[in-house]
């Protein structure tokens, strides 16, 4: 029988390595990754407790306690979109089970859990309400696969704002889980570790400001592919390789930046790009291709888009919960997707107005609905205050074979090549009305 | 009152609709079955659910919402587009998906002018998605208070704890009378069909309960005396996304197969189990006799108990098959067969997963399928 977490372990190592004699210089997006997947695989031989997580759990609470390895089980899909064979293997096997309109991300989830292709149960799965519907029809069965097997099922409700009474409701509920995890930890929560779990947490927070600020320059230093690794830094925050990871990362840009260059392939930056919705993991290369071909670099885009809030006062434990919730209520997707329309607009408003986007694409995975349900009025909105048009284009963020790279490329390269004729003629960006 | 007068009344502009509003009141739609109809009753209005039945056309919605939204919700949204509910005063909704928190989102644009200039009412409630935590009932509650300030607000009626107690027996008499009206589809040969079943609950969805109570009574009378027709091929049971529209069901009706129960919010689903009200604390009780019932899988904690609800009605109303109906697109029943399909098939009861769309255009496929259904259990009974 496979073992999916060994096999991505594995892969993991391999990239490492190759990437090592290769190209050494970007080794440090590679090094977080390969800690992540072996230390997942290897979690119960090195005696902790195996917690998987789904979006939305607090991870720094996690990362207090020694004795756990908390993964996301999101992972999976976002690593295997880029592996078509093994991500249509899992997605296969949800959809004999459920809807095939399901989202990919949670087919995947599903799939690999139910496929026995993971054969180290957790001792735990955490979840939550949120995202989305998807997730709420997947965690539970989830939970149920795993408590047939011993492992206990914890679970959050998130509610629909992000207001003070939203915060303080879930923070009351992380309150009664600490208990729960010092159970599962076979430990007491240790206070001052996790300030330090905090302190990392704040410092990762305060370098993911700085590269976004990096990223409002002019040009941009950093790769749009670079975006789609931020799905692993909320799963991470609080753990010290997360914090040297985006340190790297800032590092890095900040060089590039004062040395006048840019690690992007736009050479020149013609275009600022935004994609409003989700992120390509099945297809990052279209990024690349975008720099290449039309100097065009995804700049930021809402997905992960991350203002996240810092622990305020790490010795005072109500506020810490309090600051952990509006934490989870920030998570990527989470913080413009699963609530009211405002919060999703005003998020695209931002990174349009902060990035000085002037090229607006809607690359809307089809299995987020309720994005695609918000689409129009996003569009009017970017289309009202900043003047540009939006290109709507359906894809699967993690089932390559919904649209092949052809197909994805023809109508983002059709759109493009008109803005560009447009450019020449002086007609873009359009002006405001 | 006749029982056709009040299969009448199914249509979303009905008769008492229609009556209610030429003697001025005011009519408060909602989406989702976690809006309490007794606070709306209570502010002195009519609570009217929002659907999509008989929707021939949601092009001007899919252009708000997209394809990919599910198009129960898209109906309700064109419905809002094209006038149909011009008639409400205010909408008051609650997060039973995403989808239906969007109808609300998009309205708030699309409707801006009538929010604006009309004192239009939006309301939204955050309903929790899990019981268990000690947490919930006391956030349920207060989501509860803000709609009943927005209540009070266009009515101009003090919602007070007589008047909500008030409407909470009434509606318990309508939850009464609607178990009663099921009751009778317990019989070997029921002489209430589910389509005619469906058409009551879709009654009582915009009629003020006192009014709805007598005339389901009197139909129940009628009923009773009906000449039953001839035993059904076999008795199905329909469980899944919201159905609003009988004429899905008449298609499997006509098939030879009856439905003699259902579990889905349009039917069993929205006015059934009582609620008990605390004296002490009206509105908390009310908030923990919504949040307990198994109504849906939007409640995450609650998969058991839907699914032993499952197999009592099963067992009570005699049932030889399941259909499983699913709106494409809604992913809260979309991943439920997870958990109750091989328990379904381990019990010996027979399964039909249909995918629906609120806009009808495979009647003949749906039909072929259901036959088949139909046929395989006379078959598995010989």
């Amino acid at each position: 029988m496979a073992n999916l977490m060994q096999e991505l372990a594995r892969l993991s190592d391999d990239i490492y390595e190759h990437i090592e004699k290769k190209n050494p210089q970007i080794l440090f997006m590679f090094d977080v990754q390969r800690l992540y997947w072996n230390n997942t695989l290897n979690a119960h031989a090195e005696g902790k407790k195996l917690v998987y997580v789904g979006a939305g759990a607090p991870c720094e609470l996690l990362w207090a306690f020694p004795n756990i390895w908390p993964f996301l089980l999101d992972m999976f899909p976002t690593r295997l979109g880029s592996d078509p064979e093994r991500a249509s293997k899992y997605i296969d096997i949800a959809e004999k089970y459920v809807a095939p309109t399901m989202c990919a991300i949670d087919k995947v989830d599903l799939g690999a859990v139910f496929s026995g292709d993971l054969p180290d149960t957790p001792d735990a799965f955490i979840w939550s309400s949120v995202p989305c519907d998807n997730s709420r029809s997947a965690y539970p069965a989830i939970e149920g696969y795993f408590q047939d097997r011993g492992a206990r099922g914890l679970k959050v409700d998130i509610p629909f704002r992000k207001d003070e009474r939203s915060f303080r409701y879930i923070a009351e509920q992380y309150k009664d889980l600490i208990p729960q995890l010092e159970e599962i930890a076979g430990q007491k929560l240790d206070r001052d570790y996790f300030k330090e779990v905090m302190a990392i947490s704040n410092e990762t927070a305060g370098y993911m400001a700085k590269i976004a600020d990096l990223r409002k320059l002019k040009p941009c230093p950093l790769p749009g592919r670079l975006l789609v690794l931020n799905e692993m830094i909320p799963a991470m925050a609080g753990h010290p390789a997360m914090r040297d990871f985006v340190k790297t990362q800032y590092e890095l840009g900040k060089m590039l930046v004062d040395m006048g260059m840019t690690a992007t392939k736009a050479q020149p930056e013609v275009f600022r790009v935004s994609w409003l919705q989700n992120m390509l993991w099945s297809n990052v290369g279209t990024l690349d291709w975008l720099e290449k071909q039309y100097g065009a670099t995804v700049v930021m885009d809402a997905f992960g888009y991350q203002k996240t809030p810092l622990f305020t006062n790490p010795d005072d434990i109500d506020t810490v919960l309090f600051n952990l919730a509006q934490k989870t209520l920030a998570l990527p997707m989470i913080h413009g997707a699963s609530g009211p329309i405002e919060d999703y607009a005003n998020l695209v408003e931002n990174v349009m107005e902060d990035y000085a986007v002037d090229v607006s694409m809607f690359v809307g995975h089809v299995g987020c609905k309720h994005t695609w349900a918000a689409a129009k009025v996003i569009k009017d909105m970017v289309m009202e205050k900043f003047g540009l048009p939006t290109l709507t284009i359906d894809v699967d963020a993690v089932d390559g074979r919904y649209k092949t790279t052809e197909e994805i490329r023809g109508i983002i390269g059709e759109y493009m090549d008109n803005i560009v004729e447009q450019k020449e003629k002086g007609n873009y960006p359009p002006k405001k009305a | 009152m006749g029982s056709e007068t009040l299969l009448n009344e199914n249509a979303i502009k009905s008769p008492a609709v229609k009556a209610w509003k030429e003697k001025g009141g005011k009519a408060i739609g909602t989406i989702c079955c976690h809006v309490p109809e007794e606070l709306i009753d209570a502010a002195g209005m009519l609570p009217v659910r929002l659907r999509g039945t008989g929707c021939t056309d949601d092009s001007e919605a899919e252009a708000w919402m997209s394809p990919f939204s599910c198009s129960f919700a898209r109906a309700q949204f064109e419905y809002l587009l094209n006038g149909t509910y011009d008639f409400l005063n205010g909408i008051a909704t609650s997060d039973g998906c995403l989808l239906a928190g969007r109808i609300h989102d998009n309205w708030k644009y699309a409707g801006k002018e009538k929010i604006e200039k009309e004192g239009f009412m939006l309301s939204m409630t955050s309903t929790p998605r899990i019981v268990e935590s000690r947490h919930t009932m006391g956030y349920y509650k207060e989501e509860l208070e803000a709609l009943k300030a927005d209540l009070e607000r266009v009515s101009g009626e003090k919602i007070t704890d007589e008047k909500l107690k008030a409407s909470a027996r009434k509606y318990n008499e309508t939850r009464a009378l609607i178990r009663e009206m099921y009751e009778l589809r317990k019989a070997p040969q029921p002489a209430i069909s589910g389509t005619e079943a469906l058409e009551l609950t879709l009654a009582a969805m915009s009629m003020e309960k006192g009014e709805f109570n007598k005339k389901i009574r009197a139909f129940i009378g009628e009923a009773k005396n009906r000449k039953p027709p001839a035993a059904p091929r076999v008795r199905l049971m329909i469980i899944g996304s919201a159905i609003d529209d009988p004429a899905f069901l008449k298609i499997i009706e006509d098939k030879g197969g009856l439905v003699v129960t259902d579990v889905q919010c349009f039917g069993s689903r929205y006015l059934w189990e009582p609620v008990a009200i605390d004296d002490s604390d009206v509105m908390g009780s009310l908030a923990k006799s919504y949040l307990e019932r198994p109504v849906c899988p939007r409640i995450l904690d609650i998969h058991d108990e839907l699914y032993k609800l499952y197999m009592d009605m099963v067992k009570d109303y005699a049932v030889d098959g399941v259909i499983y109906v699913r709106m494409k697109y809604c992913e809260i029943w979309g991943g439920e067969s997870l958990l109750f399909e091989s328990k379904f098939k381990e019990a010996g009861i027979p399964l039909l997963t249909l995918e629906r769309e609120e806009i009808m255009t495979n009647e003949g496929q749906l039909a072929v399928r259901v036959e088949a259904f139909i046929e395989m259990i006379e078959k598995e009974d010989r």
